[in-house]
């Protein structure tokens, strides 16, 4: 039915221009009937006594890119990380695309496997295996995952390092790499299995400013390619200029969500004019 | 001292090198199941092995032997001195292993286990070609020193009369009255034994540290 008013609108039957627009919040009659790909309903998550994750309810179209900022201990992290299951949520539902889990009841192997299959994931400690090449970095999960074949793995790979700028490297063991370096070796891992959705957490933090642009060039170029993202940062510049929205989240609720760009020039809440003072201070 | 008291010592030590490889390549491999039960989910498992490995290592080798050999051996069933001193190191040395492999898993940042799963790779291949291969590079000095170890220790097993280098060191020490001699060629044997041990950790180690240098 979404997809019949899309065919008479552009005459095309794939994504379209369409579904960008919407996407980068351009608003559109066609766009307020398509589905979110993530949807995560009263999320929550608990250590012991203290609420990480308190009932959030969040989201995320095909082709959106969404930036989730706010002090540390509020929870991004941690909503990023129950996404993928990586920590495992208690309450609530996490759905992506046609898989839905239910938090309550504990996941089943098949089930959590094709929700990550999904899921792309980037670490602020990028997290590449030490003890091989960069090329094996990248391939590894090509193969023992998706099953192809070494030869066809590794020119997926070539394409992917070609596309952050680090073919030269591909022979590399990651510790001869920078920072920057790295964590676009790790971009290029988690793109590898054609996710839906790439999930970046602080992918910035660790690096110094000159290395963090060399990331976030990478990032900015994904983005404009329809990936959907979900971006858990301090970069106040990618949150205002490449995202389409803006989450503010303090003590596991979210505070405050809308357009990028009205949400970090015009915040409606006071913890989030707060935060952005802060921010802009320092 | 005589070449043919040389022979008599040289006789030793093909007992000594049979049984201290029997006893670490017995370890080194139930080590590995042991570990997996000493890290398993299942509680009741998990604490097996820990009991297990506490009573194994707890108890002097030597007195592992007497067990084995005079205790079972003469009751339960028969077993020759050789077999008997290689189940007792064998069953010492999976415990020590065990304990070695542990380490070397703690020694991996979690973060290796959390992009294994963000990337799908599954349990098996998380830990095959993951986490063993960085466990393994920690591991190896470790392991090595403790081959050296093991080395040493087999010496216990004279005790019931496998015929190794120290066993044919008594003998001879006993027969000729010239035990300063015999005894320091048979330390000598001994050190002989560990040199190329040490010597192709460290190798092996350098090999292994520069392929992954941070």
């Amino acid at each position: 039915m979404d997809g019949a008013v899309l065919h008479l609108g552009s005459g095309k039957p794939t994504m379209t221009e369409d579904d960008t627009l919407a996407a980068r919040g351009v608003p559109s009659a066609k766009g307020q009937a398509r589905k979110p790909l993530i949807k995560l309903d009263r999320l929550s998550k608990h250590y012991g006594n203290h609420t990480v994750l308190d009932g959030i309810d969040l989201e995320v179209m095909p082709g959106e890119v969404l930036a989730i900022i706010g002090p540390s201990g509020s929870g991004k992290s941690t909503l990023l990380r129950c996404i993928n299951y990586l920590e495992p949520p208690d309450g609530g539902h996490v759905s992506i695309g046609d898989i839905s889990l239910n938090a309550a009841a504990p996941a089943g192997r098949s089930e959590l496997s094709t929700l990550r299959r999904s899921v792309g994931m980037v670490f602020q400690s990028f997290n590449l295996f030490p003890h091989m090449t960069v090329l094996r970095n990248v391939s590894l999960a090509q193969e023992r995952v998706l099953g192809r074949s070494r030869k066809s793995a590794d020119e997926r790979s070539m394409q992917l390092l070609k596309r952050v700028g680090l073919a030269d490297k591909a022979e590399q063991y990651p510790g001869r790499c920078s920072g920057g370096q790295q964590q676009r070796i790790a971009i290029a891992r988690a793109l590898a299995l054609d996710p839906e959705v790439m999930l970046f957490d602080e992918p910035t933090s660790a690096l110094d400013p000159e290395l963090g642009l060399e990331v976030l060039a990478v990032m900015r170029e994904l983005a404009e390619t329809g990936m959907t993202m979900i971006v858990v940062t301090h970069e106040m510049s990618f949150a205002e200029n490449v995202s389409d929205t803006v989450m503010i989240m303090a003590d596991g609720k979210i505070i405050e969500k809308g357009p990028s760009a009205d949400v970090m020039r015009n915040p409606q809440q006071e913890r989030t004019k707060r935060f952005l003072r802060a921010v802009h201070d320092r | 001292m005589s070449t043919v008291d040389l022979f008599a010592i040289l006789r030793g030590l093909p007992w000594t090198v049979a049984l201290t490889l029997g006893a670490f390549l017995a370890g080194a491999v139930l080590g590995v199941p042991l570990v997996a039960a000493r890290q398993s989910r299942i509680l009741p498992l998990r604490f097996l092995a820990m009991v297990f490995i506490q009573i194994v290592r707890g108890i002097p080798p030597i007195l592992w032997l007497f067990i084995i050999f005079f205790g079972l051996g003469m009751s339960v069933f028969p077993i020759s001195p050789f077999n008997a001193a290689l189940a007792g190191l064998g069953l010492i040395a999976a415990a020590n292993m065990a304990e070695i492999y542990r380490g070397a898993l703690a020694s991996i940042h979690f973060g290796q286990w959390e992009a294994s799963s963000a990337l799908n790779l599954g349990r098996w291949h998380t830990l095959t070609d993951v986490v063993a291969p960085q466990a393994f590079r920690v591991a190896l000095p470790s392991a090595a020193s403790y081959l050296i170890g093991l080395m040493k220790e087999t010496a216990v097993a004279s005790t019931i009369g496998v015929s190794e280098l120290a066993f044919q060191g008594n003998q001879l020490s006993q027969l000729t009255f010239r035990g300063l001699e015999v005894f320091a060629l048979v330390g000598m044997f001994y050190i002989l034994l560990s040199l190329p041990v040490a010597w192709l950790s460290r190798v092996a180690d350098g090999y292994l540290q520069a392929k992954v240098a941070r």
